[in-house]
């Protein structure tokens, strides 16, 4: 899969601007803040119809602008792919294929699919766990589509009896249990299939994460991805009654997927807490490479790589140890400084102010 | 605050109140309100005033009605044994629609919705099962929108109905009639299989 061209209007920075990417890897280089990464994000919307760095969607709208409108055309399973999308806040997202409107946006999830690598990533490691659930989430839909409606499902009732548990302010009356009972039997079935879903995808990755971590830090140690919800042994459903009461006293849900947790150990220690920054660093470069291949193997072919000034972050040999095992395929790399020595463009892309420059050559 | 002079305003503010009305529409229908013959505007508030003077929630079913009892209460030939529950009288008119329902009708107003602070109380619930006795009923199906609300709503009346003994069943969810399976969504066709049937 890759992305040849990109055009974008209202986006961002960019009034209007077009973009052609090699297929293999393509740098974009220019100062802070003319928009380098702006143009990642774009390709990463097609792909999520998100902003890998969180922002919301009021913000990827040019100031002045009603709506933005990112449009990409690329190559998958060796036919071309014309993807549309049109980004209106507060009004209905649209997208199309090959200039066919989709009936929901949500259904262009899996025309393209992105890995990013940012120097945000050593939070995946270092901050809570809800970093690290949004990890297991975004490549469960990054694998398969179907599982962003099982996200929304879980969100949605969590919301709903959230509201519940705030209202009942501590009573407990029959019809307050009744109707949480309802809401028990919903978070049951929807956070169960998350779960089963986490942690099948945590079963195949953890292979796949060990050698990462090797080839990044250049030593073989154990390094462990653990899911397990606390609940698991029980069942969602007896978990939910055994915590009703301590629920109702604190007003808010607190058992199910939405606190579980990815135990990442190196050496048998907790990543998070007992090892070195380094390692720590190591350790997320290594989950989204695992992640990527993951994704690559279960959907045929390898999703575009976006490194969005990561080397940056990185020192030598983590830059190098990077770009030896970048997993072939297209590879858009965005950065303020020189290239890492082992970095060989077969595209330059220079951004200034707004405007995207193809070096000749 | 509003930049125009105070009844123009107001009418914008009203109309603002409406469902599905943004601030943009609410300014298009209120020039397009005072730009047509007054007579022709008159004629919305009129109707407006009717309705609100002479309609009203039946007192069985809770669907509109004229009088006491709508319609279809009033229908002898319906069937009292059956109950259809819905959750608004929009979703009563769409079953009408198929002419494959001879029963009755309840009208929930809502569906159970703790963030819109919704619960079973500020539906008609209790109603619903007074009803149940008095009217003999044997069947009671759960006509609830399929989303998570709905369900939701139809899980706790289902609760509530079961034990008495009366039937409780739920509409199926699954394909449209002469779509194609290959435009599908996922979900709903996951839903058409876990529904599937023998054939006869």
């Amino acid at each position: 899969m890759r992305i040849d061209r990109l055009w974008l209007t209202d986006f961002r920075g960019y009034r209007s601007a077009e973009a052609g990417f090699g297929p293999g890897l393509t740098a974009i280089v220019g100062a802070n803040g003319e928009g380098k990464t702006n143009l990642l994000e774009a390709v990463g919307y097609l792909a999520t119809l998100g902003s890998f760095r969180g922002a919301p969607t009021e913000a990827l709208v040019r100031a002045g602008a009603d709506r933005a409108v990112v449009r990409g055309e690329g190559v998958r399973d060796g036919r071309t792919l014309l993807l549309e999308a049109e980004i209106a806040p507060g009004g209905r997202s649209r997208a199309q294929v090959n200039r066919q409107p989709l009936r929901r946006a949500r259904d262009l999830l899996g025309a393209v699919r992105v890995t990013v690598f940012s120097p945000d990533d050593l939070a995946l490691v270092k901050a809570g766990p809800g970093e690290r659930r949004r990890y297991l989430d975004d490549v469960l839909v990054a694998v398969h589509p179907r599982n962003d409606e099982l996200r929304a499902e879980v969100e949605r009732v969590l919301r709903q009896r959230n509201a519940l548990l705030k209202q009942a302010g501590g009573r407990v009356t029959a019809e307050i249990e009744m109707t949480l009972d309802v809401w028990d039997a919903k978070l049951t079935t929807a956070g169960e299939a998350l779960a089963d879903a986490r942690r099948a995808l945590v079963e195949r990755l953890a292979p796949s994460l060990a050698n990462a971590y090797a080839e990044v830090a250049r030593r073989g140690v154990a390094v462990e991805a653990t899911y397990a919800p606390p609940w698991r042994a029980e069942g969602l459903a007896a978990a939910l009654v055994a915590a009703r009461r301590d629920e109702l006293r604190r007003g808010v849900s607190l058992v199910g997927p939405h606190r579980d947790e990815l135990d990442l150990r190196v050496e048998g220690l907790p990543a998070r807490t007992h090892v070195s920054q380094g390692e720590q660093r190591s350790l997320a470069l290594a989950l989204r490479l695992a992640a990527h291949r993951v994704v690559a193997d279960v959907t045929g072919s390898p999703p575009v790589l976006l490194l969005d000034d990561v080397f940056s972050e990185l020192d030598p040999d983590r830059s190098d140890a990077l770009l030896a095992h970048l997993p072939s395929g297209q590879t858009l790399l965005s950065t303020a400084g020189s290239l890492p020595a082992g970095a060989h463009p077969e595209q330059v892309l220079r951004v200034k102010a707004g405007t995207v420059i193809a070096d000749a050559g | 605050m509003g930049v125009y002079a105070g009844p123009v305003q107001d009418l914008i503010d009203e109309l603002g109140r409406l469902p599905g009305v943004g601030p943009k529409s609410a300014q298009r229908i209120a020039f397009h309100l005072l730009k047509v013959a007054k007579e022709d505007a008159l004629r919305l508030s009129h109707s407006i005033a009717e309705a609100r003077d002479r309609v009203a929630w039946c007192q069985r079913c809770f669907n509109v009605s004229e009088g006491d009892l709508c319609g279809i209460c009033t229908d002898d030939r319906r069937d009292a044994t059956v109950v259809c529950v819905v959750e608004e009288p929009r979703d009563l008119v769409a079953v009408e629609k198929t002419q494959e329902f001879r029963g009755r009708y309840h009208v929930l107003q809502g569906a159970i919705s703790p963030i819109e602070g919704i619960g079973p109380d500020q539906l008609r619930v209790k109603e619903l099962l007074g009803r149940l006795d008095g009217e003999g009923v044997t069947e009671v199906i759960l006509c609830t929108n399929p989303n998570i609300e709905g369900e939701a709503t139809a899980m706790y009346i289902g609760r509530l109905v079961k034990p008495l003994g009366v039937r409780v069943t739920r509409i199926a969810s699954g394909l449209p009639v002469g779509g194609d399976l290959e435009y599908a969504d996922e979900l709903t066709l996951g839903r058409a299989l876990e529904g599937r049937r023998d054939v006869d």
